[in-house]
């Protein structure tokens, strides 16, 4: 017992944090001519289609080394697969961090990935900027070394509820969700403003992921006649919903969609113009997914990953991965982890010209991006607006 | 058929090795990285929810998949307990594995009044999933979609961020329920279990409480596993409901046939195994249900009772008294 | 809105019970409960989505291929992975299906993994509305294709000497292959049967949903609740117990909690297995000891 004892103490020493090496920790996962950066995400499993985050952010990446990196250095990409799941997601920070020896990260999209993965980047201490996952947990309350580059849930849920109401005469708002973190983590924001502006919803409904009708919902919102109703569905049950809320003749009813959703794959997907045409979606873009100022970001994915089929998860990433070129240039060749993050503080309305909101980060707010536009349907087009009539 | 039993001096080297081996673990912090160590942890984890499944799927016969519902009660036990009544983590351990064992006691309630088969595997799953459902919706528990994370602590001045410390808290259990399911497999009630499976009905005209066999072994199975899922959270220091579903459950079961339908020595090495290998598999994002489908089905048509049969017929050592293979 | 509820049931609920259908074809000639169908369902869904938009084939002839070549995949699959370990525990069984479920899961994911495809729409039609009551071009194409099966089906089953063949199979492969008949051939036939009839299900669906790998699984509980519900083993049961289930859940959701239609199906089992465990027309589903 009494060696048992000795080891573990022995084990919790060399377990605990490196202090003495800080000046080689600062520079951990840096050469002369690489910035090694480790992107998580779920490269696999059921969520994987919010890889695409990743590969726009690493298409970024390469147009940046492509002009000569930063310094003098590439930015170079480690990929890592969370699989959306905990565990894995754990395994493959621990993995980023202690073997592979990455500089920083960046990245991760699942929420409950990021959020069981904060504590042990805080204690690691690296660069994280979280540049898709939008949990506010993530980065609130504040961890010093973690930065959020996407509007946060919260930011996002507001500005559904914002919306919503800024349609003249909105009473009566009725919330249908999955139930999983992902839908709450806008819900949640948007029925606090709801509250906050007297309103609360009228119904609540859930529609599980897989579901492939949702007549019974329908015919419980038929009963209710909401004016406005805000829907955090995932892509597929998005367009079920409207098809069948169109098919029970309640077409004309606004839908507030999140920005899990975008209007040009809801139309395709439901095929039909005048099903979505009172859908209106988050949209964190200055422009349509296929708009003029779109194009060049469009272009870039195309370049470094010809097959990429785009949606708006492709471009959600990349904001950040600017912000971050723009702090590295800030510090100069001589960088350390430490530098980059008090460059990163200094990252002040950063027009990304790609996020319809610029970041902000300081020494007391990681959570980098405040707001979202909307985007609807004006006169058949898609139209990115600022409220209920207003075009960004 | 045809198992020599192993002699008197391999059966002393064979409890050398027993002890030999979690001894030598005892040093393996010393050569790890925190993400190898991570790993490890999820072995030990894995092992014990192997143990427990081939213990009601292997050695009972039932074809009961509770088990993932035993980890999850387990899982979420341990996380309610140390984060709203303020319990010390070790202590959620054992009183994990009672709420798991309690899941046992449910899940053999099916099986006592009949629900047999392919009924038992139905209504099992169902079990499973109702409780995942549950910790979905029993948000002011549970957290709900949001997760539960577990309070921060320390044991001897450490906290128990570190993976090493969690390593060895983490083998101490295994081995303990390890030797302890050995032990009772290797009874008088190990050989009722192993009779039960044979056949019901003539292990009951011998009055033997079939009825309390089957019991036991499914609680004793919830115990451990319960046990797992105490660890389980501490591992991840988060608990989420999607831990809980279908994948964990196929993952499982395919340890526990890859290692060996029954055998202790077996469900310990298909979860080592299969927790490597999708480690291995990181390069190729995406493959890992292909390479895993194939690797099972190869497993089955190859070598359907599992490593174990392997090493059983490498040396005589390995050999479970109280497991045979099916003929 | 009983009406319409009902009208929504029955349209998935037929869904349902095509897949519990395929499972019990499979079940009762070779006792084998196929845990990987979910995937087989997604499988047939992709190959007559590889076949639509990108072969160009017109629907009704690509579903009919895609069907075809799930029949062949369901013989291969018995008799290269399923006959090798018939004779061991269900247990072997059972992961074996899973395991080639996977695999099937595994190569859509590898080749579509990161993409959600939409179907076109097969049977755009109108609603049509009857009072307060909308009918629309889905639920009627549905409805219509599956019992336009079942007629089929069942019709030859009860016309030909088939449905003996079954129950003999199904009470006694020995005693069936003392009077003359090839009990494996019997079984590929089977296998094959099943798998293209779960594939029409996932073809039917997918117009509706959308394609992705992971399109089977929640299909797969549907079909052991249906089953469960009419009664293990018992064709028109499995049938009656998929209408029973689809509209289930369209009641509980309305006139409950929405959140309850996910987990209908679980309630089923427990409730039927426990309270009823034949089902409604299965043979004793419990052992005494």
């Amino acid at each position: 017992m009494k060696i048992f004892t000795t080891m573990l103490a022995t084990a919790a020493l060399v377990a605990s944090p490196l202090l003495a090496d800080d000046a080689e920790w600062e520079t951990w996962g840096l050469t002369d001519d690489a910035i090694t950066i480790g992107v998580m995400g779920p490269f696999s499993g059921n969520a994987s289609s919010y890889s695409k985050a990743l590969v726009g952010m690493m298409a970024y990446y390469d147009k940046v080394n492509d002009a000569g990196g930063v310094h003098g250095r590439k930015l170079v990409a480690v990929q890592e697969d969370t699989a959306c799941d905990s565990a894995k997601g754990l395994a493959a920070a621990k993995k980023l961090i202690s073997q592979d020896e990455v500089f920083m990260l960046q990245g991760n999209s699942c929420s409950g990935v990021a959020l069981a993965l904060r504590p042990t980047i805080v204690e690691a201490g690296l660069p994280w900027i979280v540049a898709h996952a939008v949990s506010d947990s993530i980065s609130d309350p504040m961890a010093h070394n973690i930065f959020h580059g996407v509007p946060t849930g919260s930011a996002n849920g507001r500005a559904m509820a914002a919306f919503v109401l800024s349609k003249p005469d909105t009473e009566n708002v009725a919330i249908i969700e999955h139930s999983n973190d992902w839908a709450h983590s806008y819900s949640n924001p948007a029925r606090d403003y709801l509250k906050e502006h007297g309103v609360s919803p009228s119904q609540e409904l859930t529609m599980e992921r897989g579901q492939t009708d949702a007549t019974a919902q329908i015919l419980k919102l038929r009963q209710n006649k909401p004016d406005f109703i805000i829907a955090a569905l995932y892509e597929a049950e998005t367009a079920i919903f409207l098809r069948d809320l169109k098919k029970y003749g309640m077409g004309d009813i606004p839908v507030m969609g999140t920005a899990g959703t975008d209007l040009e794959n809801t139309l395709k997907r439901t095929g039909d113009f005048d099903t979505v045409k009172n859908y209106y979606v988050i949209h964190s873009y200055v422009d349509n997914l296929d708009g003029t100022l779109m194009k060049p970001w469009a272009d870039m994915i195309h370049k470094y990953a010809p097959d990429e089929e785009l949606s708006t998860f492709s471009f959600v990433s990349i904001g950040s991965a600017e912000a971050l070129v723009a702090a590295l240039e800030a510090v100069g060749p001589d960088l350390t982890r430490s530098k980059l993050i008090a460059a990163l503080e200094q990252v002040h309305d950063f027009d990304t010209g790609i996020l319809s909101d610029p970041i902000t980060w300081t020494a007391t707010d990681h959570q980098g991006v405040k707001s979202s536009a909307v985007a609807g349907f004006v006169d058949g087009e898609p139209t990115v607006l600022k409220a209920w009539g207003q075009p960004y | 058929m045809s198992q020599t039993m192993p002699t008197a001096k391999q059966r002393r080297l064979r409890s050398l090795l027993f002890w030999a081996v979690p001894a030598l673990l005892l040093l393996l912090p010393f050569a790890t990285n925190p993400y190898t160590q991570f790993i490890a942890n999820g072995m030990l984890i894995s092992a014990l929810v192997t143990l427990g499944f081939t213990l009601v799927i292997g050695n009972l016969g039932q074809l009961a998949f509770a088990n993932t519902a035993f980890f999850g009660i387990g899982a979420y036990g341990s996380a309610i307990l140390a984060a709203k009544l303020g319990l010390p983590w070790l202590l959620t351990i054992p009183l994990a594995g009672a709420l798991g064992a309690l899941g046992g006691f449910l899940a053999s309630a099916a099986a006592l009044r009949g629900i047999r088969s392919y009924y038992l595997a139905i209504i099992t799953l169902a079990f499973g999933e109702l409780m995942r459902w549950g910790y979905l919706h029993a948000k002011p528990l549970t957290g709900g979609t949001d997760g539960m994370p577990m309070p921060p602590e320390t044991l001897f001045g450490t906290s128990f961020s570190s993976d090493t410390l969690k390593f060895y808290v983490f083998l101490a259990v295994t081995v303990l329920l390890v030797k302890a399911t050995l032990n009772l497999m290797r009874s008088r009630f190990g050989r009722a279990v192993m009779a039960v499976r044979e056949n019901e009905v003539a292990t009951a005209s011998l009055a033997i409480p079939t009825s309390r066999v089957i019991l036991v072994t499914f609680m004793w199975s919830g115990f451990v596993v319960g046990c797992a899922g105490a660890l389980f959270s501490r591992h991840v220091g988060y608990v989420f409901p999607e831990s809980f579903g279908m994948l964990h459950l196929i993952a499982s079961f395919a340890m526990v046939l890859v290692g060996g339908l029954g055998s202790v020595l077996g469900a310990v090495l298909g979860a080592v195994l299969l927790t490597a290998l999708p480690e291995y598999l990181r390069a190729f994002p995406g493959m890992e249900e292909l390479f895993f489908g194939l690797i099972v089905a190869a497993v089955l048509v190859l070598m359907p009772m599992g490593l174990a049969s392997l090493l059983r017929r490498l040396s005589p050592i390995f050999v479970e008294r109280f497991y045979r293979e099916a003929p | 809105m009983l009406m319409q509820l009902t009208l929504g049931g029955l349209s998935q609920g037929m869904i349902y019970a095509l897949i519990a259908l395929s499972l019990t074809v499979v079940y009762r000639s070779t006792t084998v409960v196929n845990f990987g169908h979910g995937d087989f369902v997604m499988a047939g869904a992709f190959v007559s989505y590889v076949l639509v938009v990108l072969a160009g084939v017109a629907f009704l002839p690509a579903a009919a291929l895609s069907m075809i070549a799930m029949f062949v995949l369901g013989v291969l699959f018995n008799r290269g992975l399923v006959r090798p370990i018939q004779g061991g525990p269900h247990i072997g069984l059972a992961l074996m299906c899973i395991a080639a479920g996977y695999v099937l899961r595994g190569i859509a994911r590898m080749v579509w993994g990161r993409e959600v495809l939409p179907m076109p729409a097969v049977f755009d039609m109108q609603p049509i509305f009857i009072g307060n009551l909308v009918i629309t071009g889905d639920a009627v194409f549905i409805i219509g294709t599956v019992l336009v099966l079942l007629v089929l089906f069942f019709g030859l089953m009860a016309m030909t000497d088939l449905g003996k063949m079954v129950q003999a199979v199904y009470q006694s492969p020995r005693g069936a292959r003392l009077i003359g008949l090839n009990v494996d051939r019997f079984n590929d036939f089977s296998w094959g049967i099943g798998a293209a009839l779960g594939a029409l299900g996932g073809i039917l669906v997918a117009p509706v949903s959308l394609l992705h790998p992971d399109l089977g699984a929640s299909f797969l509980i549907k079909g052991f609740a249906a089953m469960t519900l009419g009664g293990f083993g018992s064709l028109g049961g499995a049938v009656l117990g998929g209408v029973l289930l689809g509209i289930a859940e369209q009641y509980a959701g309305a006139y409950l909690d929405s959140a309850l239609i996910e987990i209908t199906a679980y309630l089923v089992i427990v409730a039927v297995l426990f309270i009823r465990p034949q089902g409604l027309f299965g043979r004793k589903a419990v052992v005494k000891v």
